[in-house]
């Protein structure tokens, strides 16, 4: 029996009905039409599908939509404003964390979960965290030097793509500055 | 050596051209286009590895409510098709030859109404004898796979160069072994999928997350029975190929059949499991002896192999593979007299093909383990036995394959350089060793009819900015970034003022797509062809509007002047608006066109097969846990000569991307068989490298300029995949004094060897 839901997706409200089985997966990209979350494994290894729900990195190949009910559900979609990329997006063109982009979004997501908690990752600490996101195509190197250089905001400032006409700044270099914490 | 010269686009740090796309979620793969009534299709597959299908019955399924379409293979015209071999049906005819072949499918409304379908879809079996080993099936009275396929032998090599008997016989050490190489998985994070139309007028529009697009229309036109003409083929965005995405499988084609019964769109994306069953065609497995002598002074004097090729059930590309895993190697070294035999040979698994590599990699598994056993039995420093024998440019290949460049001698010494080789080696530590192989690849091949060439299309739009026009397969590789810079770097514009349009076959001339790593280089060449036909355009109109002569006008930044006046310019948006919008208007359009210097080798398989062939040399420094068997890679140097780098983001990723998987396939990348059913078909159980496996690496390139080239560029996508498991194994063969000869080299083979040795040593 179908059910209505509330899911905030990139702070916009959407209700939706659905069968109590429907993947919170393909809610997002056949109800909702954001696509930009992939499907990978459908087992929850390969983390191409991870989003953020209330704040928690989840993949949502194994995450019931009704048990969003709701809450907040960030996806890559939501990360760029207004044409302005997130630094984390910034950081993959410029180091070139990505090839074919399938995994990308489920990548950069795992990492925007992982600063938001802890905005100062080790070395380690990024390794560990990001194991749970595979990529076939890079080597993982050029990945995680690109989530290293928003850790020690290394990023370019005078980074533009030029080849869109709208302007893509990034948001802030400052995003992920250590509030009150000293090194 | 001709030296690169001042560029100012190639070789610069450009950033991805569809990098927007990709970080921000926009791209569009095959599994997000969705078309107006478009339905979901699903595959019933044979669950038997080799059974005669005696009766289908599909009544029920076509009564289930929300169900469009059900077929067999009643529905297609029952012609086989295939890269080289025409032995595959799009759906089984008669009987089915592995474990996940498509006997049927369904077009419903959604895919819990096509599941369900499946499900009553009646199938009489019969099940038959079946062969899983390459050997046994050789032997007489095996079962045969094609009733037509004596002994179940697909294809047999059988060359000799020189006289490899006395080159034997002249030799002072000899050495020789076996070595066996496992199936791997190309394992893109994306499956593979198809979105196809049909119209009535007998048209098919399919898209397709295919990495070779006009391959993929010759051969759904030819399994259709229709011409190319009335297939049209749309790429999506693909993600990840590496061989396994040019259409050696029967999912479009699957598509297709349903799209025209059900006069709807239907896509197929292929779920993981599907994948690993009968999606994309896995590394050929080998099992490969190799026999070599040597002088005392460690020159090669004789090579013999002899490769027995497991095809699968059918044949995709796997005879050009077994091809290039019998004799491409002999193009590394100074050889002469070399003899190589090769059996391809039918079971009743999946149909192996193309993977990154194309047979070196289980060739250089065994051929640089041979060659690092003949440096130990002659008391030779590996490197300093790759450098006696390292090809050269200018070496002419048993085969006939003609080196232009080739700085072989100079990654053996970047490699020793970054790896600290001489020192390490000096100050071993126990369980500690040093391993090292040199690589080989090509720069296209030609192999699919007499062309290894390339077109391209580049148009000059109103405001000044080039688009091209190619049906060259982007599949994540960065090929659309190497084609902009070369573009851009031709016509003097900036790089962010060319794009790429989606290739398709309607609007796109003729190309082979992405294997044999030929973008760079085949494709680079038609597009710099393309770009100064464009320009030469633009300055004939320029040379009008300036009145100056066209020689005398430089383009530079997307501004054309006239040489040392640049206070007289005019900018390619004006040039390309003079130019349409005037009496007798026309566009600045050009195509250009490239095919490469090589030939179709002849029957006796002698001919240079490719344009210019990329070396390189990877060398591992690892630890091994006498304890456990657990192999650690402390250090991981790799050098790579790939003539001039144009896109060096992409060609460091295409570096580390093909090291990954060679590290995948030396440690940890096996599927356990089952009567020939793949027992762990999952991301689970088959592990690929997570971030955490990679070791350090360090790599450069070789200074090198490749003459033929586009600016001086070569291939580099596959050779980084090619030699890794062999460097692995004998670095640990250095390390702990035992040498595994089956991959994947897991802690239990270590493990297991080192128990064996004890109880030698102490008999």
């Amino acid at each position: 029996m179908k059910r209505q839901i509330t899911l905030y997706v990139n702070g916009e409200e959407h209700e939706l009905e659905i069968e109590p089985n429907r993947l919170l997966l393909h809610a997002l990209r056949d109800d909702i039409g954001l696509t930009g979350t992939k499907e990978g494994c459908s087992i929850g290894v390969c983390g191409a599908c991870s989003v953020i729900v209330d704040g928690r990195l989840v993949s949502s190949c194994l995450t019931l939509a009704a048990a969003c009910n709701g809450k907040e559900v960030t996806t890559i979609e939501g990360l760029a404003k207004d044409g302005r990329l997130h630094p984390l997006q910034q950081a993959f063109i410029e180091y070139g964390g990505f090839q074919c982009g399938i995994c990308t979004p489920g990548q950069i997501i795992a990492a925007k979960a992982l600063l938001d908690e802890n905005p100062r990752p080790t070395e380690e600490e990024v390794k560990e965290w990001m194991s749970g996101n595979l990529c076939r195509c890079t080597g993982y190197y050029k990945i995680f030097e690109s989530v290293m250089a928003v850790v020690h905001n290394k990023l370019s400032p005078d980074f533009q793509l030029k080849r869109r006409t709208q302007e893509a700044k990034i948001q802030s270099l400052d995003v992920y500055k250590p509030v009150a914490k000293t090194d | 050596m001709a030296k690169a010269a001042n560029f100012s686009v190639v070789g610069q740090r450009v950033h991805r051209v569809e990098g927007f796309d990709k970080v921000s979620g926009e791209a569009q793969f095959i599994a997000d286009i969705k078309l107006p009534g478009m339905l979901t299709g699903k595959i019933l597959r044979s669950p038997y590895p080799h059974a005669r299908i005696l009766h289908i019955d599909t009544s029920r399924a076509e009564r289930l409510r929300g169900v469009r379409a059900v077929v067999t293979a009643e529905d297609t015209i029952k012609r086989p098709w295939g890269a080289f071999f025409a032995d595959q049906y799009i759906l089984s005819v008669g009987k089915a030859r592995y474990v996940g072949e498509e006997v049927a499918a369904v077009a419903a409304i959604d895919a819990d109404t096509a599941e369900e379908a499946l499900d009553l879809i009646q199938v009489d079996w019969e099940p038959l004898p079946a062969v899983f080993d390459a050997e046994e099936a050789m032997a007489e009275g095996a079962p045969l796979v094609h009733e037509d396929k004596e002994r179940n032998i697909a294809l047999t090599i059988d060359v000799e160069r020189g006289d490899v008997e006395r080159a034997f016989a002249e030799s002072d050490v000899i050495v020789e072994d076996t070595f066996q190489s496992m199936p791997q998985w190309h394992c893109a994070i994306e499956t593979i999928g198809s979105v196809a139309e049909y119209e009535p007028s007998g048209r098919y529009t399919i898209y397709m997350n295919t990495q070779t697009l006009f391959n993929a229309r010759y051969r759904i036109a030819s399994a259709l029975g229709v011409r190319e003409s009335d297939v049209r083929i749309i790429q999506s965005a693909v993600g990840g190929g590496f061989g396994g995405k040019s259409c050696d499988d029967n999912n479009a084609l699957v598509a297709a059949v349903l799209a025209r019964k059900a006069r709807r769109p239907v896509k197929i994306i292929n779920t993981r499991e599907e994948e690993f069953l009968a999606g994309s065609r896995p590394r050929v497995f080998m099992k490969i002896h190799v026999k070599l002598g040597f002088k005392r002074d460690g020159r090669i004097r004789a090579k013999h192999v002899r490769v027995i090729a497991d095809n699968g059930a059918y044949s995709a590309k796997a005879p050009a593979i077994t091809g290039v895993a019998a004799m491409r190697h002999d193009t590394c070294y100074k050889y002469t007299d070399v003899k190589t035999q090769a059996y391809l040979v039918y079971t009743n698994k999946i149909p192996t093909g193309a993977f990154r590599g194309f047979g070196n990699p289980s060739a250089e598994w065994a051929v640089e383990q041979a060659i690092d056993i003949g440096a130990h039995a002659l008391g030779i420093d590996p490197l300093d036995l790759a450098r006696i024998n390292a090809a050269e440019p200018g070496y002419v290949s048993p085969h006939g394959n003609r080196v232009t460049s080739c700085e072989l001698k100079q990654c053996i010494n970047i490699a020793e350089k970054l790896m600290d080789w001489k020192k390490k080696r000096a100050d071993k530590r126990p369980n500690t060793g040093l391993g090292f192989a040199c690589t080989v690849h090509v720069s296209g091949k030609r192999h699919f009819g007499d062309y290894d060439g390339s077109s391209a299309t580049i148009k000059i739009n109103e405001d000044g900015k080039a688009l091209i026009l190619s049906g060259e397969g982007e599949c994540g590789q960065g090929a659309h970034t190497v084609m902009c810079q070369i573009a851009a770097e031709e016509l003097g514009i900036p790089v962010e003022d060319v794009e790429v349009s989606r290739a398709d076959t309607d609007l796109t001339t003729f190309c082979l797509g992405a294997f044999a790593s030929r973008l760079t280089y085949v494709s680079g060449n038609a597009v710099r062809d393309a770009a100064a036909k464009v320009k030469a355009q633009l300055l004939e109109q320029a040379a009008e509007m300036l009145e100056a002569n066209p020689a005398d006008l430089v383009c530079r930044d997307g501004r054309i002047s006239v040489k040392g006046s640049a206070s007289k310019s005019v900018t390619v948006a004006d040039v390309a608006r003079a130019r349409l919008f005037r009496h007798d208007g026309a566009p600045i359009i050009a195509s250009g066109s490239f095919d490469a210097d090589s030939v179709l080798p002849d029957k006796t398989r002698y001919g240079n097969e490719s344009g210019a062939y990329n070396y390189g040399v990877q060398a591992a420094y690892v630890e091994v846990d006498p304890e456990t068997g657990q192999v650690k890679v402390l250090d991981y140097v790799i050098a790579s000569d790939c003539g001039t780098v144009i896109y060096p983001i992409g060609a460091e990723g295409q570096v580390e991307g093909g090291f990954a998987q060679g590290l995948g396939y030396a440690l940890i990348e096996g599927l356990q068989f089952d009567e020939g059913r793949p027992v762990n078909p999952n991301f689970s159980d088959y592990r690929i490298p997570s971030m955490r496996d990679m070791p350090p690496l360090r790599h450069a390139f070789a200074e090198s300029y490749e003459p033929t080239g586009p600016f001086g560029a070569k291939g580099l996508g596959e050779l980084n995949m090619d030699p890794t498991a062999a460097v692995i194994s004998n670095a640990i063969f250095d390390a702990v004094g035992v040498r595994i000869k089956t991959l994947p080299i897991t802690p239990e083979k270590v493990l297991r060897a080192l128990r064996e040795k004890e109880k030698e040593e102490k008999h």
